[in-house]
């Protein structure tokens, strides 16, 4: 027998406790990480970066302090993170929080520090309000300056603050070439490749025809869909920086395909195809087609009404599996249009080369010139040549005695946003990006720009395998119950049965 | 420990004695089967080797199967009366109410083991983060105590299993859904506060496939403080005032 009272005594003290433990757990606590990626656990890029720190940044995260729970907890995963940073970085990372709700000055010290504030509604006294919410920061090492407008929750976090800090920390940033002059992309048209850059690199324009050589400052030239004659003079240029150890990219397509007026055909010749066969590198002049593509969208008169309809279309090949490189890592998927397949033809053992994209095993090559047919029907005989390679890596001797790198993609346009600029795949940027990492030995970022974006797709199956797998999944958990429940109805009725004969061992 | 053990596995087979168990679990592994490989956003519409769909869809069954799990648990042995008889055998309240936990949450547990063929389809079909499948697992099994303590609870204040059922599904609304939904309307403290008491913030940080101390401590806190609340209430009969 117990008195209610000291029951009801025990009860609340108990609840203090929990209460209690619940508040400590909430500021003392340790995290287990078992991703496979490590998504939620600092990256080595990070770690490198902030150990090689040898200043102060300073961080001033505005974040508003009334935000709705959910935004909150972005807010303290911000704070969890600069905790690790200060903490890693022996002390040069420091930060504050600071409201800018509180007061127009500092309202306005955020917005013209170029963090701008986010509109969400909550409802306050029965009535939907707007609210302004803060979320960004600015990063401050000597007179230098970065802003994140808005901090991206999940794993875009570390990634925003590492290469902010990577860029203020970089005092001596490493030179990229961009080749110019034969119809490239300027600058501008490559916004976001070169944005990406930026962060480690400076990019830099080279026109050959106003310059006696490519600077060997460069750790890497790009040579991004030329359209126009390369002359050899230039070639010249190129291949004594290359036997200087400089290393190149080329993305270009020598193929053409004019969806406007159907028409698929080789492009003209600008020399560049020449100038890789002598890397060894050749370039087909068939198209590839692989059953697994991306789409058209396709107007149809229906003598009434006009259908747009998505219609599969094997010139763009769509890439999912890549093949184990730096340059690769953690891609999930591109679309290359209208390629041709690459082959390397060295026998020199001193070079060697790598497949960096591969085309699946249901490709083909396609004639040249051709009239695009949108109603053809694919069949399995399209697809009969195995998987093409659409960029490959070459390392080796490679027009002196000096080990050189070359990557060539079979496709110019895929890196470009054009004018006026179009939003392009993040992951077209990051191989680019990868790519001319891995060319200035520079792999320390690789990692940290495709982390968490790992897509794990599933294996394409036929229909009926997949049906099959679909009612299987459903029915046979269930089936093992009811095996399970006849065994054991069974084992008791011969138990009863013994019982009832007078049996009770 | 030993007299727990002996009321746990008393209560098991009690369950697998009865149709009670397989119904459940049938209707849970249907439901779960259905919506995962079947309907809507399945597992081969998404195209992703991940269970990150059942462990969405056993987030809602598991609440609604759990109350009807845990109702009989004390309810029925008050009305009946068996729950004098049981504790006259030497058995304190805390044991009887841990046993009969036990009893519910290795119930769980053989569901959800019953649902490992998904597993294994999907990590043929590609390729699987494992941690975050264990993740997404022992984020069900802390759910599902949680879920049991709290229906041992209801089912120790009254006699009736309906009521019990009613009553652990209404606590169970706060935790599953008002709490969220709560955070998100209230900005400072009282949002933060809503927002730690929600299953759910706890349930998706474990079930990306990372173990905190805050979420453990968060789902013991639930589980211990159904439980003593639950032995209290069982002590009633003895208590005078």
């Amino acid at each position: 027998m117990q008195k209610k009272s000291n029951v009801i005594i025990r009860l609340v003290v108990f609840a203090l406790i929990l209460f209690v433990v619940n508040m400590i757990a909430s500021k003392l606590y340790f995290r287990l990480d078992f991703t496979e990626d490590q998504r939620y656990t600092l990256s080595k890029a990070s770690k490198d970066i902030l150990n090689d720190l040898d200043d102060v940044v300073t961080v001033k995260a505005y974040f508003s302090e009334d935000l709705p729970a959910q935004l909150l907890s972005n807010r303290q995963d911000f704070e969890d993170l600069l905790v690790e940073y200060e903490n890693r970085s022996g002390g040069n990372v420091v930060y504050e929080f600071i409201s800018p709700n509180e007061d127009e000055e500092l309202e306005q010290e955020a917005q013209q520090s170029g963090i701008q504030p986010v509109i969400i509604n909550v409802t306050e006294k029965d009535q939907v309000q707007q609210l302004k919410a803060y979320m960004g920061a600015v990063l401050m090492m000597g007179d230098q300056k970065e802003v994140i407008s808005v901090v991206q929750p999940g794993v875009n976090m570390e990634y925003g603050l590492t290469t902010s800090i990577k860029k203020l920390s970089v005092t001596d940033k490493p030179k990229v070439g961009l080749l110019q002059g034969h119809g490239e992309p300027s600058l501008q048209e490559i916004a976001q490749l070169q944005q990406q850059l930026s962060i480690l690199y400076e990019v830099e324009t080279i026109d050959l025809s106003t310059q006696t050589e490519v600077p060997t400052y460069l750790r890497s030239l790009a040579i991004i869909n030329p359209s126009d004659t390369i002359s050899d003079m230039d070639f010249a240029k190129i291949d004594a920086f290359m036997a200087q150890g400089g290393n190149v990219f080329v993305a270009y397509s020598n193929l053409k395909g004019d969806l406007q007026n159907g028409y698929l055909s080789k492009g003209p010749n600008i020399g560049l195809e020449d100038w890789l066969a002598t890397k060894k590198v050749n370039m087909g002049d068939r198209f590839v087609v692989d059953a697994n593509s991306g789409s058209v969208t396709v107007q149809q008169n229906n003598g009434v009404f006009n259908i747009r309809s998505q219609i599969k279309f094997p010139y763009f090949p769509m890439l999912s599996d890549f093949p184990e490189h730096p340059t690769t890592q953690g891609l999930e998927g591109m679309m290359l249009p209208f390629v041709s397949a690459l082959n390397y033809t060295g026998t020199d053992s001193a070079t060697t080369f790598q497949p960096l994209i591969m085309t699946s095993d249901m490709s083909g090559l396609a004639q040249t010139p051709t009239m695009v047919n949108i109603d053809k029907k694919w069949n399995e005989n399209d697809f009969r040549d195995g998987p093409q390679t659409l960029a490959m890596a070459v390392e080796g001797p490679l027009a002196g005695n000096q080990n050189a790198k070359l990557i060539v993609v079979s496709n110019g346009q895929f890196a470009i946003n054009g004018n006026p600029p179009q939003q392009i795949s993040p992951d077209n940027v990051n191989f680019v990006s990868n790519a001319i990492d891995w060319l200035s030995d520079d792999t320390g970022l690789i990692d940290l720009r495709t982390k968490g974006v790992t897509s794990r797709p599933l294996e394409k199956l036929e229909d009926g395998e997949r049906e099959t797998l679909k009612y299987a999944n459903v029915v046979v958990p269930i089936l093992l119950v009811l095996i399970y429940a006849f065994v054991r109805k069974q084992r008791y009725a011969r138990k009863k049965q013994k019982w009832m004969q007078g049996n009770y061992n | 420990m030993n007299k727990i053990w002996i009321i746990t596995r008393r209560e098991l087979s009690s369950f697998f004695d009865s149709l009670i168990a397989y119904v459940l679990i049938v209707i849970f592994l249907g439901l779960s089967g259905f919506f995962t490989w079947l309907f809507g956003n399945n597992v081969f519409v998404i195209g992703q080797a991940s269970l990150q769909v059942f462990f969405q869809i056993g987030f809602w069954t598991l609440f609604f199967f759990i109350p009807a799990l845990t109702m009989k648990m004390l309810a029925e042995e008050t009305k009946s009366g068996t729950i004098e008889l049981l504790s006259t055998k030497a058995v304190t309240d805390w044991q009887i109410v841990t046993g009969k936990f036990l009893a519910c949450l290795l119930l769980v547990m053989i569901a959800l083991v019953a649902t490992l063929p998904y597993y294994v389809t999907v990590s043929r079909l590609g390729s699987v983060d494992h941690g975050a499948i264990i993740g997404g697992y022992l984020g069900l099994v802390f759910l599902s105590a949680g879920y049991i303590s709290i229906g041992i609870f209801a089912s120790s204040i009254t006699n009736n299993q309906i009521v019990a059922f009613l009553i652990a599904l209404l606590i169970g609304i706060f935790f599953q859904l008002l709490f969220d939904m709560l955070g998100f309307q209230f900005r400072g403290g009282l949002g933060s506060v809503f927002n730690y008491l929600s299953m759910r913030t706890h349930f998706d940080s474990l079930s990306r496939g990372v173990i905190d101390s805050r979420d453990l401590v968060y789902f013991a806190s639930v589980i211990l403080g159904g439980l003593t609340v639950s032995q209290a209430m069982l002590s009633k009969r003895n208590w005078y005032s």
